[in-house]
């Protein structure tokens, strides 16, 4: 008996949605394990960063006060991002890519260093883990180095690509996490809003970084989470990583700047021709989008020991649009197409290929903040913020294969994250609570 | 009650349900798409109750009618809701047969239009036993517990445990009744299940009573084996004639 649709509809949906899902549920667990330790206070008061710069949130403000405050905060955080994500597109458009390579491979040794060190630190002191420093600082350095090999090289399984990316995800959100309640919600706005300034406004620095990237047909220095991975090996292969042969087109021969990655906020579809001979393989994938550098900004705080930092670098995180890479099929939906495996000579039109999409670090990094911050509260609302964002990615994944140009990943699911938050809060849960203290349930 | 207890009140209330889970569902990725879009009405249908309930609460009251008033417009809304998703099943049926023809392959089976409602039915579920159950068990994890005084005798987390479980069983197989029944006409099907859910809820009632959930969870739970074994008779007449069907045509 022939095998049904079913087995084969909505398997990269299912491949982006788990890693977001794993990230938030992390994060969700860090949160809990680590705030019923310390008081509320001692942690906001340590945190001194880019999107702290105007207002420290204090719990004796009036509402209106806070309120300001917040707005303050997200506003500079804004600017600065914006200012950032117009010095990638500077040094972009003067072809400083190595720079910009070497920059974001050290951004992400920094902050699998530092961040990813706090947490294993108030991990340790938490669940009182005897661990010596010495091995803690080896272990440390170990995890950091293989996660900056892993992020950008080649050869490197994966199953440990994709797990640390989703590592430097849970350190950015939970880090961000520690951020003072407003601030936090009014920044979540801001950046989705002006990660749809960015990406669809003419002006916007993500739509132009995006055009150039297209127009020089290379790929941009970027953070991206592949779902997918890409065994093809490609005749006249750069020997870049499979990032590249995913990315880069299908035309063959194609020269490709070497694909070097900094951090990105981004959703791709992308499909690659499994045979790169120039037959009739680009019906299907006539452009190459690439897509808009996801920036890393951090302004270093109390990082070991809750010392005030100083200087350092400054990173911005930004959003980056989806871009669809244009099957030339026709297909509508979101749904997967049929994966013909074959070897490399076929004739005919029978096309091969193989779909993947990709989510920019700064996705995750976001939407984790946002369900970390409603599991400061209480767990119906992580589940009913959680159901909120995958729903938002969701369709946002069918607008992309709808409109078929940049998008960008964040403004639909923070909005309806956001919403279904302040619901669950205000309305569902005296409802819910009532009923089921009651043990009267439906 | 500890962490080991918390553990265990979640396995009580989501245990068959992850193992249907893990043994069903997460073989095919687009019935755990079903399951995230079935789960996320049902939330959306309780912050519509819950907003259109919430300048009447606190309710104050010490009688029970104004409870069953809630309950049962609850449970109204939650029919007409299913009423809805099954439309929207439909037309889904409808594209997903289209897009089966593009790719030459054949449509959907009986089997898979099953796993879809059940899919969705385990969304429910899930729902139920996450909003009603799960959310409140943070305390459980802690060094104590909690009684209620209607039920003094029994942890009040596990009571809500195994009326979850009894709740998760009933809206999962429910939803593949009712499908079942929109796709074959069959009235009887088609009034089982908001049936059995008035019922079920009305039973919940009975827990107001001081001493009454002795009375009332036994009886939810029959509830729930009676809804278990309609749907596997069901099920089996379904597959036998359409067995018996293709063995004719073929």
């Amino acid at each position: 008996m022939e095998s049904s649709i079913l087995e084969s509809i909505g398997v990269e949906i299912i491949g982006v949605m788990s890693p977001v899902s794993i990230c938030m549920f992390l994060v969700v667990l860090l949160v809990y394990s680590l705030s019923s330790s310390s008081s509320p206070s001692s942690a906001v008061s340590d945190i001194r960063t880019a999107a702290n710069l105007v207002y420290a949130e204090n719990p004796s403000d009036t509402a209106a006060q806070k309120l300001e405050g917040a707005l303050l905060n997200a506003l500079v955080f804004v600017i600065l991002i914006a200012i950032v994500t117009f010095l990638l597109l500077l040094l972009y458009y003067y072809n400083c890519t190595s720079f910009l390579k070497h920059y974001t491979r050290f951004s992400a040794f920094f902050v699998l260093g530092s961040m990813g060190g706090s947490i294993f630190l108030s991990l340790i002191q938490r669940f009182s883990i005897p661990v010596d420093s010495v091995t803690c600082f080896i272990l440390l350095f170990n995890f950091t180095v293989v996660g900056v090999l892993s992020v950008f090289g080649s050869g490197i399984p994966i199953l440990v690509r994709q797990s640390y990316m989703v590592c430097l995800g849970i350190s950015v959100a939970a880090w961000l996490t520690k951020l003072p309640e407003w601030t936090t919600w009014v920044l979540l706005v801001a950046l989705a809003v002006y990660d749809l300034v960015a990406v669809l406004a003419p002006g916007g620095p993500l739509k132009l970084l995006v055009e150039l990237a297209s127009s020089r047909n290379e790929e941009l220095p970027a953070l991206i989470y592949e779902a997918r991975p890409t065994t093809v090996p490609r005749a006249g292969s750069r020997g870049g990583t499979s990032l590249g042969l995913l990315v880069t087109g299908v035309t063959a021969g194609e020269p490709s700047a070497a694909p070097s990655s900094s951090s990105s906020s981004a959703i791709e579809l992308q499909a690659v021709s499994r045979d790169n001979k120039d037959r009739n393989v680009n019906d299907n994938l006539n452009e190459n989008r690439d897509y808009g550098g996801n920036e890393y900004s951090v302004v270093p705080m109390g990082g070991f020991g809750g010392e005030r930092g100083q200087g350092g670098r400054d990173d911005a995180e930004e959003r980056s649009p989806l871009v669809r890479n244009s099957h030339g099929d026709g297909e509508s939906g979101i749904v997967d197409e049929e994966r013909h495996e074959g070897n490399g000579n076929r004739g005919g039109d029978e096309e091969i290929a193989e779909r993947g999409i990709k989510l920019g670090l700064g996705d995750f990094v976001f939407y984790s903040v946002l369900v970390g911050r409603a599991a400061m509260y209480d767990l119906m609302t992580v589940y009913a913020c959680y159901l909120a964002i995958i729903s938002g990615l969701g369709c946002t994944l069918i607008l992309l294969s709808v409109c078929r140009r940049a998008l960008p990943a964040l403004p639909i699911s923070i909005t309806l994250g956001v919403v279904f938050y302040f619901l669950t809060r205000l309305l569902m849960e005296p409802f819910i609570v009532g009923t089921a203290t009651n043990l009267m349930m439906f | 009650m500890t962490v080991a207890a918390g553990i265990g009140y979640v396995l009580i209330a989501l245990g068959p349900s992850l193992s249907i889970f893990v043994s069903v569902i997460s073989k095919k990725p687009f019935l755990i798409l079903t399951v995230l879009s079935s789960t996320l009405l049902w939330l959306m249908s309780l912050i519509a109750l819950s907003g259109i309930w919430r300048g009447f609460l606190p309710l104050k009251t010490t009688s029970w009618w104004p409870y069953a008033i809630l309950i049962l417009s609850s449970i109204a809304f939650q029919e007409a809701l299913r009423l809805l998703f099954w439309k929207i099943y439909k037309r889904l049926e409808d594209t997903l047969d289209a897009f089966a023809d593009r790719v030459a392959k054949p449509h959907l089976f009986l089997t898979d239009k099953m796993l879809i409602a059940l899919a969705s039915g385990l969304g429910h579920g899930l729902a139920h036993a996450v909003f009603f159950c799960i959310s409140l068990l943070t305390p459980a994890f802690g060094p104590a517990t909690y009684f209620v005084e209607q039920c003094s005798k029994v942890p009040f987390f596990l009571l809500s445990a195994l009326i979850a479980l009894a709740f998760v069983t009933i809206h999962t197989f429910s939803m593949v009744i009712a499908f079942n029944g929109y796709a074959e006409g069959n009235q009887v099907d088609k009034y089982f299940v908001p049936v059995v859910h008035v019922v079920a809820g009305v039973l919940t009632l009975i827990n107001l009573a001081p001493g009454g959930c002795t009375v009332g969870i036994p009886l939810l739970y029959v509830v729930a084996i009676l809804t278990l074994i309609h749907c596997g008779r069901m099920v089996w007449r379904r597959l036998l004639t359409e067995n018996r069907i293709s063995l004719n045509h073929s």
